[in-house]
């Protein structure tokens, strides 16, 4: 019996398994004008069937072709068209994230036209008009986030009702990528005063002065929004990827901005993260080091806009559960700026 | 041309097709059908602006509602066909909506109005003009539809432009070829299981001089002059009879004769041979003839007596009446089998006929009051001696054939009587010939009666049938034998079939049109489960090996097989065609293939194109020769190198140009030969 189950539960797996691969391959589905368009066929046939009326069969026939040749027709634009998707990394909530589809159309004969572009779970449609055979084109999408969040995107759907508007056909190309959608960093906010004994060192060289990254510490990696002063060429010529100096940092200058992870996630909540995104914003615009702990998520201290990238790309991931673990800086409590849910604002 | 204004262009023209196919069903009522084509074609060069279209709709709105209310008169009080208001106002909301601004997303609306004329001129017996509109209509509404649904794309993603090269509308003509394809296919596979369509609308055609319900003698004045019509157009499964002018195509009997005049009397009993006397006792071998009648005035069936059997094909209701005539129920043109005897008993049998059953005698012994003294002698003069009623009749039948057959008429009433014909002019025309020899035989005592119907026919080469006209009526004589039943005698001398139309210069296009009418009226409009079955018989058939028959093949046989061919070579044809599509990149590339052209176009000119001959060396050869060509040449070359051997594909424009740049050097290098 139990045997039996399995069997049919894999079966069961199986054939939704098929199903789903099978609607990634095709989906056709009627416009409003295929639907009255189908519904008239049937209608002229009955007609035809009832009266024997050749000339209604001629009809009838006449409109089984046109069904015929739209399924071929659009099958044809969607197939042998290789797609390339570029966006950015990330994009801030509120602001036009732009997709650009670069599309060669690998047919050796047929133009593909009227084709619409969909990202799976993304609004906005980017459209190409006619892509000549053999020929490349681009185009472009627009969609705005209002969430922060990590937006994966996976199935790309091209989709069509060319020749005649009769019919839907879509099509789902594997594109993996992310879209990385950072809080809001224009909420206004009020930078706490430093604590007490947290002051610069006396005599300490302003942003820009020579010393100002402090003592050469090590080599390390290239990171998005670092400062392209600070890559080492001979290493970089030497691996092949850009490798990049790291400095000490005087601490004491250092914005912790700690965020309280603990709580429900509300309107609250979110607010509490877009004041920690502006905190780090006005720190890096004002050229300070600051550095981020949202729970047990840590980014150390640094400056600059890749380290506001690397501020906000936590701030993106984070989530607010009840029972979360408290942030837990390394430096004493007085010298976080902590930002909670219910605090926010 | 912006899509806006194509697209509107394509969708009147969809509108005209319309209207035309119903004209070929319906034909035209002048004004609204007319007022329906200004305003088309006035939408194919003008449109109004919208403030203008606007205004105009005021004045639509009122004339549609008039003609809404027109035809619900139409149904509830006059109780008349409602059709021709309905698509009176059809054509009125067509025009309207034609003659809107640009800007009106009325396209639908367009579509939805032609399809609607379509779909009601299918209800009638359209000509083959239908389908000369029908074929416009696919290929049109193929580009309307395409070309519209483009410029909603383009609008909704506000796309300026999208270019339609010529190649694109062409290649979407083209797949209306493959629609109209399908419809074919379906047209001819779709299993048929109702009876035949009859059509509505259908009007009687008027003899002008040709069969009517009537045989009279007494017109005078002028001269008959004859209706070339095609009234039948009979086709021989077996192939045609060697005597194919000699034919008489029955229709109906009359056995009353009130001295000028032949009519049928009422009440008649059953006076038609049984018809196993006509399976069993006449000799000839069975013809069958495939009969498309055009509608007379006189539901007749016709066919070569004696008809011992009728199939109809497209709906009709054959019914044998107590003369023994085919007469029919059901509307519209007849089509039917017949099936008859070949040929008449052998004198000899004829002549030894007696005793068995007989029609009553006081219908086929009847003449006329006041009947004229010398006809009774001069039958009894004739028939004096002889013995039995063939030999009677043959001698009759004899003695009139020396008249001369004229369609001129007497001069005068007086001129236009039987006894007049028959002792003073001694010329006429058919009627004259029957009714003076059933007359005869009548007062001799030989129960005879007069017939009319078609005689001969014009062989259509094109066509494989016999187109028998109007002026080919005819008129004859049927004569009873006990035991064989009604024996045809015609007493007309020579010359009788009507046939001066053969002379005309228009008498080979009116046949040859007349065959495609055939074809179409057969194949289309009453196509049906024998059709189909004979179709799918005769592929089935080719599939077999072909058995020797012994029986040569007769004219109109190769039909089906011609068509399998033919669509056998079409299917290979959209193979090929399909192939060539899906080839693309497994052959060697555009670029390539142009390259090797030059070198042929080289090799042609005189150029010595040795096989390991690089292409700028090709190029500095021909430099040589010509050095404009060689420019040109060095165009493809460069754009071949860029393609071979620099990784990338050329794009659609690069080719064009490389293309461009292979005829500019083909046409020098022409020039200089």
């Amino acid at each position: 019996m139990t045997r039996l189950l399995a069997s049919i539960l894999r079966a069961a797996r199986a054939t939704r398994e098929a199903w789903r691969r099978l609607r990634a391959w095709r989906r056709i589905s009627f416009t409003p004008g295929g639907l009255a368009f189908t519904i008239g066929t049937f209608a002229v046939g009955f007609a035809a069937l009832n009266t024997g009326n050749n000339l209604l069969y001629l009809l009838l026939g006449a409109m089984l072709g046109f069904i015929t040749v739209s399924g071929w027709l659009s099958e044809q634009a969607i197939r042998g068209l290789v797609v390339e998707r570029r966006f950015p990394r990330a994009v801030t909530v509120g602001q036009e994230l732009r997709i650009t589809y670069r599309v060669r159309n690998a047919k050796p004969k047929l133009p593909s036209l009227a084709v619409e572009l969909v990202e799976h779970g993304l609004p906005g449609r980017a459209f190409l008009a006619h892509v000549a055979p053999g020929e490349t084109t681009t185009t472009r999408s627009l969609n705005s986030f209002v969430r922060r969040g990590i937006y994966p995107l996976r199935t790309l759907t091209l989709a069509t009702s060319f020749p005649f508007g009769l019919f839907l056909k879509e099509r789902d190309v594997e594109l993996s990528g992310e879209v990385v959608v950072w809080p809001r960093t224009d909420r206004p906010v009020q930078m706490p005063l430093p604590p007490a004994g947290s002051a610069p060192h006396a005599g300490a060289p302003p942003r820009g002065g020579a010393g100002y990254r402090g003592e050469y510490r090590s080599l390390r990696p290239y990171r998005p929004g670092d400062d392209p002063r600070d890559i080492h060429w001979r290493s970089s010529a030497r691996l092949r990827e850009p490798v990049m100096r790291e400095y000490e940092r005087d601490g004491a200058c250092t914005r912790w901005i700690c965020l309280d992870l603990r709580g429900e996630p509300s309107e609250g909540a979110e607010v509490a993260v877009e004041v920690a995104a502006a905190l780090a914003a006005r720190a890096a615009a004002e050229g300070h080091t600051f550095a981020l702990a949202a729970g047990l998520a840590f980014v150390p201290p640094d400056d600059g806009p890749g380290q506001l990238e690397r501020v906000l790309d936590v701030l993106a991931r984070v989530d607010f559960e009840p029972d979360a673990p408290a942030s837990v800086p390394p430096v004493e409590e007085e010298a976080c700026i902590l930002v909670q849910a219910g605090s926010a604002g | 041309m912006n899509l806006r204004l194509l697209h509107r262009r394509l969708a009147v023209l969809m509108a005209l097709a319309g209207l035309i196919a119903f004209a070929g069903g319906a034909g035209f009522e002048p004004v609204s059908a007319v007022l329906a084509a200004v305003a088309l074609l006035t939408a194919l060069f003008w449109h109004p602006d919208r403030i203008l279209s606007v205004r105009l709709e005021r004045v639509w709105l009122p004339l549609a509602a008039v003609l809404v209310v027109r035809a619900a008169i139409h149904v509830l009080v006059i109780r008349d066909d409602v059709v021709i208001p309905v698509v009176d106002l059809l054509l009125l909301l067509m025009g309207a909506e034609a003659l809107r601004s640009l800007d009106a997303p009325n396209d639908v609306r367009l579509y939805a109005l032609s399809f609607a004329l379509l779909l009601a001129s299918t209800a009638y017996r359209p000509g083959i003009l239908f389908l000369l509109a029908f074929v416009a209509y696919v290929v049109l509404s193929t580009l309307a539809l395409m070309v519209g649904h483009l410029r909603r794309k383009a609008e909704r993603h506000a796309v300026r432009e999208i270019p339609l090269g010529r190649n694109l509308l062409l290649t979407t003509g083209g797949l209306a070829g493959v629609i109209l394809l399908v419809a074919a296919v379906v047209f001819v596979t779709f299993p048929r299981v109702s009876r035949g369509w009859a059509g509505r609308g259908e009007t009687m055609a008027t003899s002008i001089a040709g069969f009517s319900d009537e045989v009279s003698i007494g017109e005078h004045g002028s001269r008959i002059y004859g209706n070339p019509q095609i009234v039948l157009r009979v086709e021989f499964p077996q192939g045609p009879p060697d005597d194919l002018l000699d034919l008489h195509w029955r229709g109906r009997s009359y056995d009353h004769f009130d001295g000028t005049r032949w009519t049928r009397s009422r009440g008649l009993p059953p006076s038609s041979g049984p018809t196993r006397w006509y399976r069993e006792r006449w000799p000839g071998p069975w013809i069958e003839q495939k009969i498309f009648a055009a509608p007379l005035d006189v539901r007749v069936l016709f066919g070569i007596h004696p008809i011992v059997g009728i199939e109809p094909q497209n709906g009709v209701q054959p019914l044998l009446d107590n003369a023994g005539d085919f007469v029919y129920w059901g509307s519209g043109a007849p089509a039917y089998t017949a099936y008859s005897r070949a040929g008449p008993p052998a004198p000899d049998s004829l002549r030894a006929a007696e005793g068995g059953y007989a029609p009553p005698f006081r219908y086929f012994l009847q003449l006329p009051d006041h009947l004229d003294l010398r006809i009774p002698a001069l039958a009894d003069s004739l028939t004096a001696g002889l013995t039995n009623d063939y030999d009677k009749a043959a001698a009759v039948q004899r003695y009139l054939r020396g008249f001369r057959y004229t369609l001129e008429l007497p001069a005068t009433a007086r001129e236009a009587t039987l006894p007049w014909f028959l002792f003073e002019r001694r010329a006429g025309h058919c009627e004259y010939f029957s009714t003076a020899m059933v007359v005869l035989l009548r007062a001799a005592g030989v129960e005879a009666r007069n017939v009319n119907g078609f005689l001969g026919g014009e062989w259509s080469e094109f066509g494989n049938y016999l187109a028998v006209t109007q002026n080919q009526a005819h008129s004859w004589v049927e004569v009873w034998f006990p035991g064989f039943g009604w024996v045809t005698f015609d007493p007309t001398p020579g010359g009788a079939a009507g046939g001066e139309h053969l002379e005309s210069w228009f008498w080979p296009g009116r046949i040859l049109f007349d065959a495609i009418q055939h074809r179409w009226n057969k194949w289309v409009l009453d196509y049906n489960v024998e059709s189909q079955v004979g179709i799918f018989r005769s592929w089935s058939g080719l599939l077999r090996p072909r058995q020797q028959s012994g029986v040569e093949d007769r004219k109109g046989r190769r039909g089906p097989e011609a068509t399998v061919w033919g669509g056998a070579l079409l299917a290979l044809m959209l193979l090929g065609g399909l192939w060539w599509v899906r080839r693309g990149g497994r052959g060697a590339p555009p670029a390539t293939r142009l390259y090797l052209r030059l070198r042929e176009t080289c090799e042609r000119a005189g150029v010595r194109v040795s096989p390991g001959l690089t292409p700028l060396a090709l190029v500095e050869r021909l430099k040589e020769r010509h050095a404009g060509a060689a420019r040109s040449a060095e165009r493809v070359v460069d754009l071949y190198l860029r393609a071979r051997f620099g990784g990338r594909e050329l794009g659609e424009s690069e080719l064009r140009e490389m293309n461009a740049a292979l005829g500019a050097t083909r046409r020098m290098l022409k020039a200089r030969a």
